[in-house]
């Protein structure tokens, strides 16, 4: 096939696009009018949506969190309550002379232990600071406790919960104290409880790989063991002051802060993230509440997450959910109004097409009556002209004194306004034969049948040029409803013109093809030849009427017109393609119709009629 | 056999005389009209094989002629000659009984074997 331009006439489809510039245009628009109505108000209420249920999430769990550092809390507190009243009720149940005596301690300390033996020893100290008896593992007898922070404490409170301190015995503990004055005697009852009770109280369960919970005191001092940073006794990095009320809720979260969290505690984040409890890589949650005796502070802490780790990842789900959604908008909204802008593209073309042939038509259709009055007006002249030119001739033949070389060379001369007036009235038969408008008579024509009887036809006149026909016709092509005289001259006259367009080349070729076009139902035909092409200014013009570039006298450049109106009136389409200096190739379509061939006697005789009538165009 | 009566009806005067001239040179019997109101007049008058009939003419065109001529008389043979060459006309004229129809210029040899033909036809019917 050749690369060169293309003339279209006819094809519905093949015409020059010349809307575009604007379809692109259109097509932005129509996306973005698509996008601005559906993904728009879709993006706006799923993120509305994703930020208020991220925000009901988070107070959740703020609540959650407060909830934990709260049950953790009263836990702790209840267990101090509770073994301070232990305490408090057998000081107040028993004597000093009673508890004095080492035995009748043990059996109370053995009474206080039988819920959970959470007392590690349990003494008398007189108020001296020294024991007055003692139950437990230690030997403590002899020590002296006068000038001991807690004694003081509990001498002057009358009931004192110590911070965990190391002591005498090197073990991290905390005691609990009572005075009691009785009967005139004054003595403390003074227990020791290992700090691990309070680590066992502490609840970790529910808090995941990264919650911990501990204890510290107010002085920044560990009273149970962090999970990750620190250990018990150690000194907190964090500044105190910096969980001030009872309780609260810190983030190191400033997008998501969780309620309450006020801008007080944001500094206080800020703080706690420069000391190390919360860490700015990760996001984190911490809940506090300090206990109301002893003044230890409560802490829970665990990543933002694995706190929001469910939530999160159904807000990941829901905004891949979402995503996909406004991606799906968009390719359906590309896609469709791809589809739209194509379809109103091609109807555009083809009223374009519409358009251009109607103007051809109304062309030709001035051109067709012009040209039969110009036919009419000729002809009675060049008759008068024949028919005078054998009145003379006859007169020459008839003189008797003429010489015979004069006879002859009058007869030549005579023969000479013959050819031209026949060449004349070859051009008004073509003129008359173009303006015909009538509706002929369909019959069934074989395409390659009717290709084959003008290759036959032609092949000599090719051969004398040096120009080869083949032929490759597709076989079993179905019949076209059409007009087989009208169809051999289309032929006649594209293969004629291929022949011709090897003017000055030794030799060439013109390669004949047909074929099946099942996509619009019909058959084709291309006529390809290696002449001398069409230019491109040419191409536009080949079929218009009286177009031709053949030598005067050798052409009427209505060929390819009366073509071009046989092959529209058969409902197809003619197009060519050139390239100059390479050659043409043309295509015919036919399209295959239903109904009957109309083939009575009366269509017969007007086919003769027509036969009668027709003259091969140059 | 005998050279055919040929009667020539056309509104071209140059034409009608130059073709008298050739045709009565070649031994036919020919007469001449220019319009159909006198073909049809002549031809009461006057017995003929063969009419060279115009299609377009002042007052009667060539199609109502050939039409009463084949009324009264069937059996003449018309050779419509035309310079406006129409396939309309053409079926009208066969539909009514011409021989044939022929476009000008034509060359005398096709006239005269066209008029032969349609001698021949007339001869053989009667």
């Amino acid at each position: 096939m050749l690369g060169g331009i293309e003339a279209v006439k006819g094809g519905p489809l093949q015409v020059p696009d010349v809307h575009s510039r604007s379809y692109p245009k259109l097509l932005r628009r129509f996306v973005f009018g698509a996008v601005i109505c559906s993904v728009l108000p879709l993006l706006v209420v799923g993120w509305i949506s994703y930020l208020y249920y991220a925000q009901f999430s988070m107070s959740r769990m703020a609540a959650y969190f407060q909830r934990t550092v709260e049950y953790n809390r009263k836990t702790v507190e209840s267990f101090l309550d509770e073994r301070t009243s232990d305490l408090k009720l057998v000081a107040f149940t028993h004597s000093l002379d009673y508890l004095k005596d080492a035995s009748n301690l043990g059996q109370v300390f053995h009474i206080l232990n039988r819920e959970g033996s959470f007392f590690t020893d349990l003494g008398v100290i007189g108020l001296e600071g020294k024991h007055l008896a003692y139950v437990g593992p230690y030997d403590l007898m002899d020590k002296d406790y006068s000038q001991t922070f807690w004694f003081k404490e509990v001498m002057a409170k009358g009931v004192y919960v110590s911070d965990v301190f190391m002591g005498y015995r090197e073990i991290p503990h905390f005691i609990i104290a009572v005075l009691c004055r009785k009967g005139g005697a004054t003595w403390i009852l003074r227990a020791t409880i290992y700090q691990e009770f309070l680590s066992s109280l502490v609840e970790t369960a529910g808090l995941g790989q990264t919650g911990e919970v501990f204890l510290v005191n107010k002085d920044g001092i560990y009273q149970t063991s962090p999970k990750f940073k620190g250990k018990i006794m150690d000194k907190a990095a964090f500044p105190m002051e910096s969980f001030t009320g009872g309780s609260g809720i810190l983030s190191a979260d400033p997008i998501h802060p969780p309620d309450p969290f006020t801008p007080e505690s944001g500094i206080v984040s800020a703080n706690l993230i420069k000391y190390g409890l919360l860490q700015s890589s990760s996001q984190q949650i911490v809940a506090y509440s300090w206990l109301r005796h002893p003044q230890w502070l409560l802490v829970v802490k665990q990543d933002f997450s694995e706190v929001f780790g469910d939530i999160n990842r159904v807000n990941t789900v829901v905004l891949i959910l979402l995503h996909s959604c406004v991606l799906a908008i968009l390719i359906v909204s590309v896609f469709t109004t791809g589809q739209m802008v194509k379809t109103l593209k091609r109807r555009d073309n083809e009223a374009e097409e519409l358009n251009r042939q109607l103007m051809q038509a109304s062309k030709l259709a001035s051109i067709g009556e012009l040209a039969a009055g110009v036919a009419h007006e000729i002809n009675n002249p060049l008759a008068v002209i024949l028919t005078e030119n054998q009145v003379i001739l006859d007169l020459v033949e008839t003189e008797q004194g003429l010489s015979t070389d004069f006879k002859e060379q009058f007869a030549a001369s005579l023969g000479q306004i013959d050819a031209q007036v026949e060449r004349c009235s070859h051009i008004t038969q073509n003129l008359l034969r173009f303006s015909r408008r009538i509706a002929l008579p369909m019959r069934f024509v074989d395409l390659n049948a009717a290709v084959k009887d003008v290759v036959g036809l032609l092949e000599k006149r090719a051969g004398s040029r040096g120009v080869q026909i083949s032929v490759d016709f597709q076989e079993d092509l179905p019949s076209i409803r059409g007009y087989d005289f009208e169809l051999e001259q289309v032929f006649v006259n594209l293969i004629g013109n291929a022949i011709d367009a090897h003017e000055g080349k030794p030799y060439g070729s013109i390669r004949i093809t047909t074929r099946r076009d099942g996509k619009r139902q019909g058959v084709i035909a291309t006529v390809a030849d290696t002449g001398s092409g069409i230019s491109a200014e040419n191409l536009a013009r080949v079929f218009d009427p009286f177009f031709t570039t053949k030598p005067v006298g050798q052409g009427t450049g209505l060929g390819l017109s009366i073509s071009y109106s046989i092959i529209r009136q058969m409902g197809g389409a003619i197009s060519v393609r050139s390239e100059e200096g390479k050659g043409s190739e043309f295509e015919v379509f036919l399209p295959c119709r239903d109904g009957d061939p109309d083939d009575s006697a009366q269509t017969r005789r007007k086919e003769s009629v027509k036969r009668l009538l027709a003259v091969p165009a140059k | 056999m005998r050279k055919p009566r040929l009667l020539l009806v056309d509104d071209e005067v140059p034409f009608v005389a130059n073709l008298l001239k050739l045709l009565s040179r070649r031994g036919y019997e020919v007469s001449a009209v220019y319009d159909g109101e006198s073909a049809l007049r002549i031809v009461e008058e006057k017995e003929f094989d063969v009419v060279i009939l115009d299609q377009n003419m002042p007052g009667k065109d060539g199609i109502t002629v050939l039409r009463e001529l084949k009324k009264k008389w069937p059996q003449l043979e018309v050779v419509i000659l035309t310079g406006y060459s129409s396939v309309d006309m053409a079926l009208d004229g066969f539909e009514l009984g011409a021989y044939d129809y022929t476009t000008k210029p034509i060359k005398l040899g096709d006239l005269e074997e066209k008029i032969g033909q349609a001698f021949r036809r007339k001869t053989l019917r009667t």
